[in-house]
């Protein structure tokens, strides 16, 4: 009788899961999830009222600190593409999530996973993944989304993956992307006119958010506080970096909001140097909602922090 | 004579000067023949050039396109792409399958020995490397991964390492319907910390009430089936059938032919909600159930010359686990309650001290609750609480009380040292024990951040 039971709750659960799994979890508009803030401000700007875009990260966490919430699941579960960074930079929190989502569509290797990573030369590619090195990256660097310039690379496949699944809606796409870029290259434009100040600045941050961003604008990347990816600094380390700032000058130090501010505030006030807090992706700091806004920000702090400097 | 003198010197002078005319001759004629040699080259690479506009010459009047500018560009940068996505392409051949070790070592004090505390390891000082873990994982194809958890620990008696698969399981990944199966042997879907390895333990040894009631990890060879529900929120039902569960050996039932009624039935429903961004709450019911036990642990003799022999298994189980973990700086402060309570009902075939047999249901219960403060990125806190009924004797009670501190270097690499006071009541025949614990674990190789200790 007990048996009997068991397999009548067991086939009941197995054919509402298949009902249930065949209903449509959303209606005509394409349904995104992207890792960050920057990519969902990309996906909006370019699926505008077509798409319906969830980023899980807020903005205000590490990029590679995103916490890994069973809320986000349901909503991974009925997406139709998942964008991500890529090279690496989700590896704390996404492949867990993904694999708990059980959706085909967006897992590696289908259309729905969008790695805005590709046409990307990364930077930093560490010969080793040793862990002797910190937590490091295999792939590089997975920071470019702070070259603007490398974020039309992002938005590009964006795009591409936008016009794959959802192909009658590619002038709709192809109109509001050629809108976004016509606005972004004239931001590149004035971003790279304001930041001719910033060029040989030497600056230092907490973790290694920075290098593409110090390449576009001819900036002198110095080192980290941090002591290797991932791996907080020792007395020694913060010691080193001090007496080295001081020899080479350095006189920018950046602390990314979600550190704590008390180490990279101490070594700004022995060297001297000035202490900017900077986002790493939209909605980091009050008024950078969007991926411009953020940018705009970021050169803004940076040129303001030169010029008190002189 | 002077007329000789003067033609001598006329012959010298011409000689030389005919000498000297002859070598500005001969350095004059090879300088001209290499202009002329250079001037052939030209005039060979213009014939070339000349030859190469020719053909396109041909070609545009063939009508074959040429390629533009932005040909070109989108060439080139499709060969940095290539040379890109071979760097990136090379590192997963490392890892392929992604191969890791996990080691721990526990040194430790107890006060008393074992037969006073019913331990499995000896009293006064004591160090034991509990584990080393190899871990491997990788995909089967595109519809499945495997993965095996290959420990050697140190048999508590002769000091040997033991080796032992935990876990080697297959795992679907694209099924329909939100569906996954597990099959093989793996940690069966139980309660909350049941189904995590001793190393991932946010405290040094498992909670009584999972040692007693489960038998420390939920070991089992059977199949799993988890569907996630599919609504707005995060529901996720599991069941799972298998020959044993937790520390089972051996395997139940193992005899001639074994019914199902023989096997062993467990399932959890889990769901999650956010109360507020930085606070969660995530609630869960267990259950487990072995219709037919024959002989699992053998028969217990009770203070009153009784002896029970178990023949059905009932075990439920109720968790919650709050979380506060602030979005911007989650990596430096938490704060988790964990808490769960289990509720062991099992009946046995009992023959008392005049030889008269009957049934009889025992009920019993657990729980464990801890706080877990992370106040630093390397640096965390707690305190846990432990009680537990003996399953076959509800009267004999066991309580714990652990404060414990833990140091991550990194992510690899973790020092945690515990205090433990262990105290029994008088029919359970122990005595109270005073411990301390220093437990170092660390990871090399590859390292997942699993779903299940998140």
């Amino acid at each position: 009788m007990k048996f009997k039971l068991l397999r009548i709750v067991l086939t009941l659960l197995l054919m509402t899961a298949f009902c249930l799994s065949a209903i449509p979890a959303y209606a005509n508009k394409i349904t995104i999830v992207t890792t960050l803030t920057d990519l969902a401000d990309l996906a909006r700007a370019i699926g505008g009222d077509l798409v319906e875009v969830h980023s899980l990260a807020t903005g205000v966490e590490d990029t590679h600190g995103v916490p890994m919430k069973p809320s986000f699941v349901p909503v991974m579960n009925r997406a139709d593409l998942l964008i991500l960074v890529g090279l690496d930079c989700e590896h704390a929190f996404l492949p867990a999530l993904m694999e708990a989502s059980k959706n085909p569509r967006i897992q590696k290797g289908n259309p729905g996973y969008v790695d805005c990573s590709k046409g990307v030369v990364p930077r930093d590619v560490p010969k080793s993944t040793d862990h002797s090195e910190g937590d490091v990256h295999p792939y590089g660097n997975p920071h470019y989304m702070l070259d603007p310039v490398l974020a039309k690379t992002a938005l590009s496949n964006i795009f591409n993956a936008m016009a794959t699944v959802a192909p009658q809606y590619i002038a709709e796409f192809t109109s509001n992307r050629d809108a976004y870029l016509a606005t972004l290259n004239a931001k590149i434009a004035q971003w790279e006119t304001k930041a001719k100040v910033l060029k040989g600045v030497k600056f230092v941050s907490y973790h290694e958010h920075w290098p593409y961003f110090a390449e576009r604008f001819g900036m002198n990347y110095f080192g980290t506080i941090e002591l290797k990816p991932g791996i907080d600094p020792t007395a020694r380390h913060i010691e080193e970096l001090t007496a080295a700032m001081k020899a080479q000058h350095v006189t920018i130090v950046v602390r990314e909001p979600q550190f704590p501010e008390k180490t990279p505030k101490r070594i700004a006030e022995q060297t001297g140097a000035t202490l900017v807090t900077l986002p790493i992706m939209p909605g980091g700091v009050p008024n950078t909602e969007t991926y411009i806004k953020m940018m705009d920000y970021i050169v803004n702090t940076m040129v303001a922090a030169v010029q008190a400097g002189k | 004579m002077a007329t000789f003198r003067i033609f001598i010197m006329l012959s010298a002078l011409f000689l030389t000067a005919s000498l000297s005319y002859g070598a500005d001759l001969d350095e004059r004629l090879k300088a001209l023949e290499e202009v002329s040699k250079q001037q052939q080259k030209v005039i060979e690479e213009q014939q070339r050039l000349i030859e190469g506009l020719k053909q396109d010459l041909n070609k545009l009047q063939a009508g074959e396109p040429q390629k533009s500018t932005e040909t070109q560009v989108l060439e080139l940068k499709e060969k940095v792409d290539q040379v890109a996505e071979a760097q990136t392409r090379t590192i997963p051949s490392v890892f392929n399958p992604a191969i890791g070790f996990v080691g721990e070592a526990v040194f430790s004090y107890r006060s008393k020995g074992a037969s006073l505390t019913g331990s499995s390891r000896p009293g006064g000082f004591d160090a034991f490397a509990r584990s080393v873990e190899l871990n491997a994982a990788a995909s089967v194809d595109p519809f499945a991964k495997a993965y095996i958890v290959a420990n050697a620990s140190a048999d508590a008696a002769t000091g040997e390492a033991t080796f032992s698969i935990e876990e080697a399981a297959l795992q679907t990944e694209s099924l329909p319907g939100n569906l996954t199966v597990k099959a093989g042997r793996f940690f069966g879907e139980f309660g909350r910390l049941a189904y995590i390895h001793d190393h991932e333990l946010p405290f040094v040894n498992r909670p009584l009430v999972l040692a007693q009631y489960i038998g420390g990890e939920s070991r089992t060879d059977g199949v799993q089936l988890n569907w996630l529900v599919p609504i707005e929120h995060y529901v996720s039902l599991t069941v799972g059938a298998g020959n044993q569960f937790g520390g089972d050996v051996p395997p139940n039932n193992v005899g001639d032919f074994r019914r199902a009624g023989g096997l062993n039935y467990w399932g959890r429903l889990s769901s999650y909600v956010d109360i507020t961004p930085d606070i969660s709450l995530e609630p869960g019911v267990s259950g487990l159930w072995n219709p037919k036990t024959v002989d699992r642990g053998g028969s217990f003799t009770q203070p009153d010359g009784s002896t029970l022999s178990e023949r059905e298994r009932r075990l439920t189980g109720v968790d919650l686990t709050l979380s506060y973990k602030p979005l911007r700086d989650n990596q430096f402060t938490s704060i988790i309650w964990g808490t769960e309570v289990l509720y062991s009902h099992n009946r046995y075939d009992e023959v008392n001290s005049d030889g008269l047999a009957f049934s009889r249901d025992i009920g019993s219960y657990g729980l464990y609750s801890y706080l877990a403060y992370k106040f630093h990125r390397q640096w965390s806190a707690g305190f846990l609480y432990g009680f537990v009924e003996d399953a076959q004797d509800n009267t004999a009670r066991t309580y714990e009380y652990s404060p414990f501190i833990t140091w991550s270097l990194s992510h690899w690499n973790q020092l945690r040292l515990q205090y433990t006071y262990t105290n029994h009541n008088a029919v359970s025949g122990l005595r109270p024990d005073n411990a301390v614990y220093l437990q170092w674990a660390w990871i090399i190789g590859a390292h997942s951040h699993g779903w299940q200790q998140r």
